[in-house]
């Protein structure tokens, strides 16, 4: 185990500690402002709170590492969620239930890949279009009601905890999503792939790497994680509805990028979004303590993005005395958003 | 370069030319669309539903034609839905303590607020380097939240916008709706803007090629900013007709607002990758997009199975605009038949019309 751990601390940037040390002033402060931050059952509450978004985030992570995006997660959420639902209450076994949702998110990863990667598509505007499309069809299944009222079973998986700990089981599923998913995308030739793709897609299909297919993969994994989320969501607020965490969606996205993962794709780590999730929970739980409601927490999680994300570059480019990045230019839709100019 | 061209060019290939314009073929099918609507539904074809269409796209191009500046800059702004509730609500709470020269004074705030909202993403984009996805995500976050701040969970009232404002939606000016002509003003004024200035050839040229724009001396610094600024200010002026149409304006005003425009300009051909694409096909995009879903509404398909052909349609023009794109940039032989002039082919970009007049300006 020694050299995977030493490898991977290897590729643990500065990026990560800084993001480490503003998760200390946010602990340290919101702990001084409102001191019920750090009790265990607050700990429990934030935990519980952030485990769908965790998943979301970490189903979007490999897409924007390969140089695409995908909108369309939080959709794929609400229509496995719901499709879960309505063949649970057809009569099928509520954890044949789960894994036909998630072979149903894999399906829509397919379908988003389908369209960006083999039809050469740019990937913001077809999940704009399946994100509508998928909640739509969410809509059809449940002619807008909602179901209720599920299995021990799954409430369990969704707010218990691991027995003899206080620890909750959707935290402990969403770890070991973060350890599998930091093996592939860190550790497999599949994660050498994505990084190679979303750095340059011309000079990686040059080089051999499977474009087609890693790019295929990456929104079919999107898929799969963001229905994984759906079953946890459902366990935890125990409701399937068409629109539900569609405000997931921003905060998802917000949490890869300030995990430090490039929004031009081909840099970023997995361990960095985690920690960037964590942030992002304690800096909305610490402002919920104290007294601020939700459209402060709004502000500062944009604000926290600009900062993170602007004084970062800054400072990068300040030391590379060019330009924040001199790479080869690829066709890739979110690195031809870059300022032109600035390439 | 533009009038040189146009003197040299017979008028049976201004027509061609014209014929090949993605604006054409959009306007073809928008006319199909309502042709087969109002011939087969007669709900479609009375004048309150017609009117009811123009009136809402009306509130949608405002802000399209905006965007598209934008997203033909190679950039995109995400922020716009969040300029438009917050400008609704502001500019809306402002106007009615305004006695006199109330309209003019509206709009110029709304124009005013929306702007300096857009110079404020420009400065993120040009001066902190953020790319523009993220940073108008963030512009997002912290509109909307603003918004939430300054409406502290209140409401804005229809009794208490000023009559001026709280009529606009219904008011005529030579029988057409007022909405209309603020519409067609603004698709008219940024099709001139971005057609005949050299403002406008330099955004489709940064949109195009961004290095070679900026061999050329084109300040790409100050060219973002205004295509945000410009962006912001329509936003803004959204808003305002948001007010006057909604009526009541609260926290969650104008969300998920800027989907639906850049919903009507991928519709309308302006492409994601810059540099081509119009301000009036974004119009007609925004204007199709309604008419479908009028015509959805009246055929009692549910309002959940709109929304999947909805997005089903986004993902059926960007094939189509991406296969029409792919087939101008063949080589020239198939092209001299068209009665085009050969053009050098380019990598990337889109190829409509608008693109390769940028790109000779590029090379020549």
């Amino acid at each position: 185990m020694r050299p995977l751990v030493s490898r991977l601390s290897g590729r643990l940037s500065r990026w990560e500690f800084g993001l480490v040390g503003l998760l200390a002033v946010v602990v340290v402060v919101g702990q001084a402002n409102a001191g019920t931050l750090l009790t265990t059952y607050n700990l429990q509450t934030i935990a519980l709170n952030g485990s769908v978004l965790a998943c979301l985030a970490l189903a979007v992570a490999p897409v924007i590492i390969a140089g695409d995006i995908d909108i369309s997660i939080a959709s794929i959420l609400a229509l496995c969620g719901v499709f879960m639902a309505r063949i649970w209450v057809g009569g099928i076994n509520i954890w044949l239930s789960a894994v036909a949702a998630i072979a149903l998110g894999a399906m829509c990863g397919l379908i988003n890949g389908f369209f960006v990667v083999v039809l050469d598509l740019p990937a913001l505007a077809v999940t704009l279009g399946t994100m509508g499309a998928f909640t739509g069809v969410a809509f059809l299944i449940l002619g807008g009601t909602a179901v209720t009222g599920f299995p021990n079973g799954l409430v369990e998986l969704g707010s218990g905890s691991v027995p003899g700990t206080q620890v909750p089981i959707s935290s402990a599923v969403v770890l070991g999503v973060l350890v599998a998913l930091t093996y592939l995308v860190h550790f497999t030739s599949f994660g050498r792939s994505l990084f190679a793709v979303g750095g340059g897609r011309r000079a990686a299909l040059f080089s051999g790497v499977a474009v087609t297919r890693t790019r295929l993969l990456a929104f079919m994994l999107a898929g799969v994680l963001s229905a994984l989320a759906a079953v946890l969501y459902l366990g935890n607020y125990q409701t399937a509805e068409a629109t539900v965490a569609n405000d997931q969606l921003l905060p998802a996205i917000t949490a890869v990028i300030l995990g430090g993962v490039s929004a031009y794709g081909g840099t970023g780590t997995i361990p960095g979004v985690a920690i960037a999730i964590v942030l992002l929970a304690m800096l909305q739980n610490a402002l919920g303590l104290s007294g601020l409601s939700g459209q402060a927490q709004t502000i500062a999680v944009g604000a926290l993005l600009i900062i993170a994300i602007g004084g970062g570059t800054l400072i990068r480019g300040v030391r590379a005395r060019g330009g924040p990045r001199a790479e080869g230019r690829g066709r890739l839709f979110i690195r031809s958003l870059l300022p032109p100019g600035k390439r | 370069m533009i009038t040189a061209e146009a003197t040299t060019v017979t008028s049976p290939r201004r027509w061609s030319r014209m014929v090949r314009q993605n604006e054409f073929g959009l306007l073809m099918l928008l006319v199909f669309v309502t042709i087969v609507a109002a011939l087969t539904l007669p709900g479609f074809r009375t004048s309150s539903n017609i009117s009811e269409i123009f009136t809402d796209s009306s509130l949608v191009i405002v802000v399209a034609v905006g965007e598209a500046v934008v997203i033909m800059a190679r950039q995109i702004d995400l922020s716009v839905g969040a300029i438009l509730g917050l400008s609704a609500y502001l500019v809306g709470s402002a106007v009615g303590h305004i006695g006199f020269a109330g309209p003019v004074v509206g709009v110029l705030l709304a124009l005013l607020l929306g702007a300096a909202l857009g110079l404020f993403n420009g400065l993120l984009i040009v001066g902190v380097r953020m790319p523009a996805i993220i940073a108008t995500l963030a512009t997002l976050s912290i509109f909307s939240g603003l918004q939430d701040v300054v409406t502290h969970g209140s409401q804005l009232y229809a009794y208490q916008l000023p009559a001026w404002l709280a009529h606009m939606e219904n008011s005529n000016l030579l029988g057409i709706g007022v909405f209309i002509w603020i519409a067609a003003a603004c698709v008219l004024v940024v099709s001139a803007l971005v057609r005949f200035t050299r403002w406008g050839r330099d955004v489709y040229a940064l949109g195009s090629n961004p290095e070679a724009a900026q061999y050329l001396g084109i300040s790409a610094t100050r060219r973002t900013y205004q295509a945000f600024a410009v962006c912001g200010a329509l936003a803004g002026l959204g808003g305002l007709m948001y007010a006057s149409r909604y009526g009541n304006v609260d926290a969650t005003a104008g969300s998920g607002f800027e989907l639906t425009v850049i919903a009507a300009a991928v519709i309308g051909g302006v492409s994601l990758f810059g540099g081509s694409g119009s301000p009036l096909g974004a119009a007609l995009g925004a204007i199709l997009l309604f008419e479908l879903e009028s015509a959805l509404a009246l055929l009692k398909i549910s309002i959940f199975a709109q929304q999947t052909l909805e997005g089903a349609a986004i993902v059926i023009a960007v094939a189509v605009y991406s296969l029409l794109s792919k087939r101008l940039r063949r080589p020239a032989a198939s092209r001299h038949r068209m009665g085009l002039r050969p053009a050098a082919p380019t990598e990337g970009g889109g190829g409509s019309h608008s693109h390769a007049e940028s790109t000779s300006l590029v090379s020549e």
